[in-house]
């Protein structure tokens, strides 16, 4: 049970989330091609593999000179929306954990806070646009619940792991109202929100990752 | 900052191949030095996607300094282009289009190639959708050049709908009646089709509405006089512009070609796929290129202190063409007039003036903004297809001439003397209207089409005429050519039997005899010319003299008074293409109607009852006076009758005068025109003082009908066959019969065939009209004897209305 993300835990988080990706490539690929261009498994795949690589293959001394290599790395590996999105998501995060080795909860919940801000600046989308954000923003909600109610890093992170799935299920009956998936309009209910999607993996991996 | 180098443009794309042959489609519009087009799609893997790290490489190769305007196509373009953004080090100015991705790379590329700063091919790219939007009438909230947004409903004070009635809908004249009627009542009225709208000011805004027959507008209002601008507008639609009347305005034309009015509207729609007769004959002859259409001015971004000056250089230069062009319309006649006033009203319309205004006071030079301004027009005329994409090349003809008022040029058009067959991209109206029928044997465009400016005007002159003839211009000058402007037949070096087949050439038949009635009573029947040219061929058509020879060719367009010397040299080269012939000199006919820059007058606001004709006599008697000395000095060298008439004389006592002034000056046969009602109703006194009297029937309609003679709407007022009209020659007739001197009709009625035999049942003894006309009106005389026209005459002064008229003359005359 770790109280704080360090180095160690942010690469474990990463691998966690890239075997998922790797895992579920299929499913997302399938969510995408529904109501997307059918690549979301793929690119977020190709873009964790990289990531992971490049964690790997250095040694990085702080959490902002990591996480804004992970958020480069997605922006020219992945391809699709999901490179600048969780590129921004990423390289936010790093800007505002700073040049440190690790950070405490609510040093957490403001970095992530922080990553969401960027998605949502990059993206233009709000709560109900069936987009990632619709995942994300319930799960950090959560994690600051879980914080106010006195809970731990662990305790606060599964919270935001469980808020994610049901973010994510919660899209399904959503219109789609951003990204390629809008030109479907009415025809996107009924499917869940790819993105949603691995965003729920990417919390699901970190409550792994600190628990 | 003035930086030499141009705008770079950034294609961002999820697939490279779309974006490649997006590049390949762009740059073969500017083929020949294409701007910086870097291409950032797809992923490094060859897959679909877009990488912002790659957006933000492209951005820098692309950049020379004047910054980059990136198109993007959907999705993570446009994400991975906001986050390239923050990836930039240097100082890059980047703007990130909402516009269509192909349409905007290309109008980008083509703005980008021509130098344009980086909020042109910005703000071009960003409106390149208009075109398709127009095309295909899409309704949405898209706006270009001209077209307006929708008024909001609580502003209007006056609202009204009306329906298109006329066969050619809202084409660029009924627009600029429009505009002529909205503006004379100050009136701040918008007029919508199609969910687009435009103001109803501005003529080319008007015409990019393409509003087809049976279109209901709706015509809004604003402001005092909301209610009578909108009454004016229904008025106007309702009443069809009165084109039915208008294709009855010109008898000479249809005298020679009465079917290809018809013909040429059904056609008009009809692409051209193939070269298109035009205006019937089958000529052979040499090609020669028209001259190159103006080059595009150089970008020069304008130091920001010296913008307001670039601005205000657009509208003098503006209303300088505008003049021009009415100067020269003054001097011809007909259609060719009428081509030439919508051409100027084009110079002065708001759309084109302050569409270059606003580029000035972005940085544009002067010439630079009304190339952009005209041409942004002209593309939105064109896109809008049929019968107002001809009027394009109007638009593009006055922004070559304001940017060669703007260079201090005058725009010339070429004149040869040999004879060729003329070929052209297209023709602009001026180019037609200083066409000379006699060196320029037929005329051949790629561009054009059955109711352009090259078909009417070719018509006119009885030019045979090819339009749609792709490929023409790149004939090398001199390449004999067959050219059939019946069958639409262009061959390139015709062999032996094609040439043999020229002679099949129908053109009017030159007067073999002098004019005379069925039973022997002669009429001489003489020739209207404006110059020394067009006399020489009035004489290969046989005609017997000059009944009407305009001077004011020698006086207007120029910044100083002809010397009497070169008077003296035009003249005589009139009198001597007709040795022993009766030539009628017409002294200078200038004044608030046709300004000249040496004969300055008062601004009137009404110059057609200003000072004008024999009035500005009165101002400027100099001037008579050295044109009487030039006309003097003429006739002593030639052995012409040459007879001299002043034009607008109103009194007996001007009569007087200006005959006194004649004789003085040692001219022997002097007369005055009749072209106002006073004249006319005075003509017993007008006779006593004077040796002939001649009738303008165009200014003396507009007269005596209260009727501009330049109104559209007002045609079938100023009809010579309105009894009112014919009531005042009788008068003129008798008064000349009794005081024993001749009386002749130089104005567009003595060229009606018809008319004719009426006219000399009247009491008139000659006929003076374009040299075409005569064969016609010669063989109309010789079917009647003179006391059937005189019965004619009788019955048209005391019909109702000048269809009765026609109806009666024709019943009287067997026709």
């Amino acid at each position: 049970m770790a109280d704080q993300l360090t180095l160690d835990i942010a690469k474990d988080w990463l691998a966690r989330f890239g075997t998922a990706v790797q895992e579920h490539k299929a499913h997302l690929t399938e969510l995408d091609s529904a109501i997307g261009d059918a690549d979301h498994g793929s690119n977020m795949a190709r873009g964790m593999t990289a990531v992971n690589d490049a964690v790997a293959g250095s040694a990085p001394a702080a959490l902002d000179e990591m996480f804004k290599s992970v958020g480069m790395t997605l922006v020219s590996s992945v391809g699709g929306a999901s490179g600048p999105l969780y590129g921004t998501f990423f390289l936010r995060f790093g800007v505002a954990a700073g040049e440190t080795d690790s950070i405490d909860a609510a040093g957490l919940l403001a970095t992530l806070q922080a990553g969401l801000g960027g998605i949502t600046d990059r993206g233009k989308a709000e709560a109900g646009d069936k987009t990632m954000v619709d995942a994300m923003a319930p799960a950090l909600d959560a994690f600051a619940a879980s914080l106010a109610d006195g809970g731990g890093l662990a305790d606060a992170a599964r919270a935001a792991a469980t808020a994610a799935a049901e973010g994510r299920d919660a899209t399904a009956p959503l219109v789609a109202r951003k990204g390629r998936a809008s030109y479907l309009g009415e025809r996107s209910v009924g499917h869940v929100d790819p993105g949603a999607a691995s965003t729920a993996m990417l919390f699901e991996a970190l409550a792994a990752s600190v628990t | 900052m003035s930086p030499p180098s141009r705008v770079g443009i950034v294609v961002v794309s999820h697939s490279a191949p779309l974006a490649h042959a997006a590049v390949a489609l762009a740059t073969e519009m500017v083929a020949e030095d294409p701007p910086a087009i870097v291409v950032a799609a797809g992923t490094a893997d060859g897959g679909t996607g877009t990488d912002a790290t790659a957006v933000a490489a492209a951005i820098e190769e692309a950049d020379e300094g004047s910054g980059v305007v990136a198109l993007l196509d959907l999705g993570s373009a446009i994400m991975s282009a906001e986050m390239a953004l923050e990836f930039l080090t240097g100082d890059i100015e980047v703007r990130l289009v909402p516009a269509p991705f192909v349409e905007g790379l290309v109008a980008a590329a083509v703005r980008a190639a021509a130098g344009a700063g980086i909020d042109e091919v910005a703000r071009e790219a960003a409106d390149a959708l208009a075109p398709k939007l127009s095309q295909l009438g899409e309704r949405g909230d898209h706006r270009d050049g001209a077209t307006q947004e929708a008024p909001v409903e609580s502003d209007a004070d006056a609202r009204a709908t009306a329906v298109i009635v006329n066969v050619a809908g809202l084409h660029a004249r009924p627009a600029a009646a429009i505009a002529a009627t909205v503006g004379r009542l100050g009136a701040d009225v918008r007029i919508g089709a199609g969910g687009r709208w435009a103001d109803a000011a501005s003529p080319t805004s008007l015409a990019i509405l393409a509003a087809a027959p049976g279109t209901t507008v709706e015509i809004v209002g604003r402001g005092p006089s909301a209610q009578d601008g909108v009454d004016a507008v229904v008025a106007l639609v309702e009443s069809g512009f009165g084109e039915e009347i208008a294709a009855e305005e010109s008898g000479e034309q249809k005298g020679f070609t009465p079917d290809t009015g018809g013909e040429a509207r059904s056609a008009a729609a009809a692409p051209l796929s193939a070269p298109l007769g035009v205006s019937a004959g089958r000529v052979v002859g040499p090609v020669r290129q028209a001259a190159a259409p103006a080059q595009e001015p150089p970008a020069r971004m304008v130091p920001e202190a010296e913008r307001t000056a670039q601005a205000e250089r657009i509208a003098p230069a503006c209303a300088h063409v505008a003049q021009l062009l009415r100067e020269t319309a003054a001097r011809v006649d007909g259609e060719r007039a009428a081509v030439l006033e919508a051409t100027a009203a084009i110079a002065l319309d708001r759309a084109v003036r302050e569409g270059a205004e606003s580029r000035c006071r972005e940085g544009s030079t002067a010439e630079r903004a009304i190339w952009q301004a005209a041409g942004e027009i002209a593309v939105a005329l064109r896109e809008a297809g049929g019968v107002i994409a001809e009027r394009a090349t109007d638009v593009l003809d006055v922004r070559d001439r304001v940017i060669a008022v703007l260079e201090g040029r005058e725009l010339e058009a070429a004149r040869t003397v040999d004879p060729h067959v003329l070929v052209a991209v297209d023709l602009a109206p001026a180019d037609t209207v200083e066409l000379d029928p006699s060196t320029c044997l037929a005329l051949v465009t790629e561009r054009g089409a059955p109711t352009s400016h090259t078909a009417i005007i070719a018509r006119e002159l009885g030019i045979p005429a090819v339009v749609g003839a792709s490929g023409a211009t790149t004939i090398p000058d001199g390449t004999e050519v067959m050219v059939d402007g019946g069958t639409g037949e262009f061959v390139i070096e015709p062999d032996r039997a094609q040439r043999a087949t020229v002679r099949e050439r129908i053109v009017p038949e030159p007067l073999e005899a002098a004019g005379a009635t069925a039973d022997g009573a002669a009429v001489a029947l003489l020739a209207n010319i404006a110059g020394a040219h067009e006399a020489r061929e009035a004489a290969s058509w046989g005609a017997e003299g000059v009944g009407l020879l305009r001077t004011e060719l020698a006086f207007l367009g120029r910044a100083d008074e002809p010397s009497v010397e070169q008077q003296t040299r035009e003249y005589g080269e009139v009198l001597a293409a007709f040795p022993q012939k009766r030539v009628v000199i017409r002294t200078l006919d200038a004044g608030s109607d046709k300004p000249v820059p040496y004969l300055p007058l008062a601004a009137e606001p009404n110059p057609a009852l200003g000072v004008r004709g024999f009035r500005t006599a009165t101002v400027h008697p100099d001037l008579l006076a050295r044109q009487l000395d030039a006309i003097v000095a003429a006739i002593t060298g030639g052995d012409a009758q040459t007879w001299v008439m002043a034009p607008m004389i109103t009194t007996p006592d001007e009569a007087a005068e200006f005959a006194s002034l004649a004789r003085a000056a040692g001219i022997g046969q002097v007369g005055v025109m009749i072209e106002t009602p006073a004249a006319a109703v005075m003509a017993g006194q007008v006779a006593a003082e004077v040796d002939f009297m001649s009738i303008g029937t165009n200014d003396l309609a507009q007269y005596v009908m209260a009727a501009d003679r330049q109104s559209t709407d007002l045609a079938h007022l100023t009809d010579p066959w309105q009894p009112a009209v014919l009531a005042m020659i009788a008068e003129v007739g008798r008064a000349g019969e009794a005081a024993g001197i001749p009386v002749g009709v130089c104005g567009e009625a003595a060229s009606m065939p018809d008319l004719a035999p009426v006219l000399v049942g009247l009491g008139i003894s000659s006929l003076s009209m374009a040299p075409r006309a005569l064969g016609p009106v010669a063989a109309s005389l010789a079917a009647a004897s003179l006391e059937t026209c005189r019965e004619a005459a009788r019955a048209v002064v005391g019909a109702r209305s000048s269809s009765q008229a026609r109806a009666d003359a024709a019943q009287r005359l067997g026709a």
